[in-house]
């Protein structure tokens, strides 16, 4: 089984990396993956501070606008070339995710305040840098161009996809890093009973921070290619609507599964971009009605989320499999 | 100094409706500890309907309440039902995670139905203005203080003297005994989430005399809401009124003297502060 | 390690509210012993543990763990230095195995790569073996203590508090945990202090009890005197004509 399973990994990475050849000719399907990839890493992400962590986290717009306005600054401003910013971006916005955590990870402080403060956080940001007027704004700052990779600027969609799956399986691996290692028993167990996790030498807000700064850092570090992708910086990166949709899919893809919020992130921003595609942006806001459908109903009838039922179904043909080829 | 009489006159005023809407949510957090993500979006949502029932059914907005009330209490029973008490056994996450779901709905639904444009209702029985000194007091902003005060003031006696109300302060106090005594939860925690939603249509309606409504508002009624909470803490309603006051004010202040667009910002900044410095509330009992 | 005192109980008081859980209690526990504490129910024997433990911080007093101040001090910190417990109501690592619920524990002083071999001396220890993989939701009562037993253990402390671990056991599964406890205390030198109504395991194991009524320690000695302590019967007869 493990066998099986390792093998069809590596196909489906062979697979992930050859996909854009297909799309050479319709940057539209490119745009998608990308898109897809982009989402994929905010909610495998995620899953590290809300799965793993157990804390309902709407700040991902937070961090992610963090990473791209220093990212974006520090190119303007400093002509300092993002393969760097990016990283720095991801520390400011750890900096940023401490200072909302450190208060209220505390002993026997509810977890429904850092849930409240991290949805507070990206709205005041958002209008933080709409009134800072040095760096935001209320318009788009376009990122100096040089047309060159070492500014992490492309001609085309392609190398963007790339960077995406790179930071798409760091994301996977540091999720499934941390599953196997001291940080990730600690934090279930303190998910399941936070008393007698601490009686056993768990120590609750230091395993909490410390999710929440490695979920800050990957979220800062895509912001900052983020910033690229699109070419300019601008206040509503710190998007309150794109902070539910990473929890919505990392929810609902399956909490705690390393690959589940990825799962999720197929699924749904599929179908928000078939939406889109079909009915256009007037209709824009219907997504988010399906989104939060999805949600309510995964959450009172499958909370461990939908990944949970492929597995299942997956277990059933492969058993059946087995059987089939083992009874002769 | 005219000016500053006049913010703080105005922002107090506001203050007392931002209570009445937090009085909702704390009700309901007392109660079973879930914060109810969707309240800033009930207000909001009650809000439309008395502007629907004023464009097309010639309803005064201040009157709504009649029918917004009972509709919202039922309405918030059919949530708990529905949504809530499922998610009673499970963990926290997901106990918030389906309030974010319904928060996510209304305001999608709110916009596909009204677009992102703004809506208001011309006037009212009670708009108009008076002076007070220097200061103009519009007249609907004052009965919508003095209306929620009013509000305040019978929920407190309700918790206090009838038996619903002690025992949705039982259960809030101490699960375990009240339900020893016979007390059934689910009926209570039903009566509270009910009630917690049905006083924002209050709120709504005395809004909309004044105020237009767009689908953002419940996200800021949102904040300001958990804000007062934050500052109060459990188990205080007189302390409410006086949260609900300072955030108004310092709202007012902030538009005032700063940007108007900085009101939200100085509402979060006191919000985290409080969180840093006294995480159970500055006025709480416990 | 017989002399000294392991544990200091200074003057501790605990209040809920206007209630009075916790009266001024002292006591010593000197490393290697084996020590009861017991009392009627709601003498405040769960609420000592827990302040000892760090889940609660007390109105009044000092914890002296080690003979270093410990009041209030976070329970992991505690646990570092050498102290852990068992709760009175099973509290489960729900969603994780046996195997996984007891790794937690060996995380406590080892890395990695050591927490397999604690894991596998502890299971074998506890009698856990054939429950290894099985999801501790899905224990029985008897499994569910030998396993909070186990994660405790796991955390290799020099103080077990174990609050009613006998409770709800028919007499082989008690059996099987009196022997372990014994063999704790005399084979690993671990000093146990027991929360305890089944008098079979207070009386068998300990070698000093305290009592506990209504908040105050009422009597401490060896278990010859205790059960003769006109006081102790009284408190417990007591109560139970009250009913």
């Amino acid at each position: 089984m493990k066998k099986f399973r390792f093998a069809l990994l590596c196909l489906l990475v062979l697979l992930a990396l050859v996909l854009p050849i297909f799309f050479r000719s319709n940057p539209y399907n490119l745009i998608l993956l990308t898109t897809i990839l982009l989402y994929g890493v905010l909610a495998t992400a995620w899953n590290i501070i809300g799965g793993m962590g157990g804390q309902l986290d709407l700040a991902a717009g937070a961090y992610l606008g963090l990473g791209a306005f220093t990212t974006g600054t520090l190119l303007i401003r400093f002509n300092l070339t993002p393969w760097i910013g990016i990283f720095i971006g991801g520390l400011v916005a750890v900096l940023f995710a401490v200072l909302v955590g450190l208060p209220l990870f505390r002993f026997k402080v509810k977890e429904v305040w850092y849930a409240l403060s991290s949805a507070a956080l990206v709205e005041v940001l958002r209008i933080a840098f709409i009134m800072w007027e040095k760096v935001g704004g209320p318009v788009e700052r376009y990122l100096p161009s040089y047309g060159s990779p070492l500014y992490m600027r492309f001609g085309s969609y392609i190398p963007y996809y790339y960077i995406m799956l790179t930071l798409l399986l760091a994301a996977l691996f540091i999720n499934f890093w941390i599953s196997r290692s001291k940080l990730g028993y600690y934090l279930i167990a303190l998910g399941d009973d936070e008393d007698a996790a601490a009686v056993l030498g768990v120590g609750v807000r230091s395993s909490k921070l410390k999710a929440l700064m490695i979920y800050a850092f990957i979220v800062g570090v895509t912001g900052g290619v983020y910033a690229c992708l699109y070419g300019f910086i601008h206040p509503n990166f710190f998007s309150s609507p794109l902070s539910t949709e990473v929890a919505i899919l990392g929810i609902v893809g399956g909490m705690g599964i390393t690959y589940g919020p990825l799962i999720g992130a197929i699924l749904l921003v599929s179908i928000r971009e078939l939406l889109r595609a079909n009915l256009g942006g007037q209709l824009e806001s219907l997504y988010l009605v399906i989104y939060s459908t999805v949600l309510i109903l995964i959450v009172l009838f499958r909370p461990r989320g939908i990944t949970t039922l492929l597995q299942d179904g997956f277990n059933k043909l492969f058993s059946r499999w087995v059987r089939k080829n083992h009874a002769e | 100094m005219d000016a500053l009489i006049q913010l703080l006159a105005n922002g107090a005023l506001m203050g007392c409706i931002y209570a009445l809407i937090t009085l909702g949510l704390s009700l309901i957090f007392g109660v079973m500890n879930v914060v109810n993500f969707a309240h800033g979006d009930l207000v909001m949502l009650s809000m439309y309907i008395a502007f629907w029932m004023g464009s097309y059914l010639g309803f005064d907005a201040s009157l709504t309440p009649l029918i917004t009330f009972p509709l919202l209490f039922i309405v918030g029973i059919a949530f708990y039902y529905s949504l809530i008490d499922r998610t009673l056994r499970q963990k926290y996450v997901t106990q918030i995670a389906v309030t974010v779901g319904l928060m996510t709905f209304l305001r999608a639904i709110a916009q596909l139905a009204w677009k992102a444009q703004p809506r208001s209702l011309p006037y009212s029985l009670i708009s108009g203005n008076f002076q007070i000194g220097s200061v103009t007091i519009m007249t609907s902003r004052l009965i919508s203080a003095l209306v929620s005060i009013l509000v305040i003031v019978v929920v407190a006696i309700f918790l206090s003297k009838t038996w619903a109300g002690r025992a949705i302060r039982a259960v809030s106090d101490d699960f375990d005994a009240s339900s020893l005594m016979g007390v059934n939860y689910k009926g209570t925690y039903a009566l509270a989430f009910g009630l917690g939603s049905a006083l924002t249509a209050i709120a709504g309606g005395m809004l909309m005399t004044f105020q237009q409504v767009d689908p953002t508002m419940g996200l800021r009624f949102g904040l300001l809401s958990w804000c007062v909470l934050a500052l109060t803490g459990l188990g205080s309603i007189s302390g409410l009124l006086i949260s609900g006051i300072i955030v108004g004010c310092a709202e007012a202040l902030a538009m005032g003297f700063w940007d108007p667009r900085a009101r939200m910002l100085v509402v979060y900044m006191i919000f985290i502060l409080v969180l840093w410095l006294r995480p159970r509330g500055v006025f709480g009992r416990k | 390690m017989q002399n000294n005192s392991i544990l200091q109980v200074e003057n501790i008081t605990k209040k809920f509210g206007n209630l009075i859980a916790v009266n001024n209690v002292s006591l010593k526990v000197h490393g290697g012993e084996i020590v009861g504490l017991i009392g009627p129910n709601g003498a405040g024997k769960t609420t000592l543990f827990n302040v000892i433990s760090g889940l609660l911080p007390p109105e009044r007093g000092r914890v002296l763990f080690k003979g270093k101040d410990v009041t209030g001090a976070y329970p992991h910190i505690i646990c570092k230095m050498g102290m852990s417990r068992t709760f009175q109501v099973t509290k489960a690592f729900a969603s994780m195995s046996v195997e996984d619920a007891i790794r937690v524990g060996a995380y406590n002083r080892h890395t990695n790569k050591e927490t397999i071999r604690i894991v596998d001396q502890v299971i074998e220890f506890c009698d856990l073996g054939k429950l290894r993989w099985r999801k501790c939701a899905d224990l029985g009562l008897a499994a569910l203590r030998r396993v909070e037993l186990a994660r405790a253990l796991a955390t290799e402390p020099e103080l077990l508090l174990l609050d009613e671990a006998g409770a709800g056991l028919n007499p082989s599964d008690l059996g099987a945990l009196m022997d372990i406890l014994r063999e704790m205390n005399q084979r690993k030198g671990v000093t146990l202090f027991v929360v305890e109504h089944v008098m079979q395991m207070v009386m068998g194991l300990c070698e000093k009890i305290f009592v506990l009524d209504a908040g105050e320690l009422i009597a401490s000695g060896v278990p010859q005197e205790i059960s003769q302590n006109a006081r102790v019967i009284e408190a417990y007869l007591g109560k139970r004509a009250l009913r």
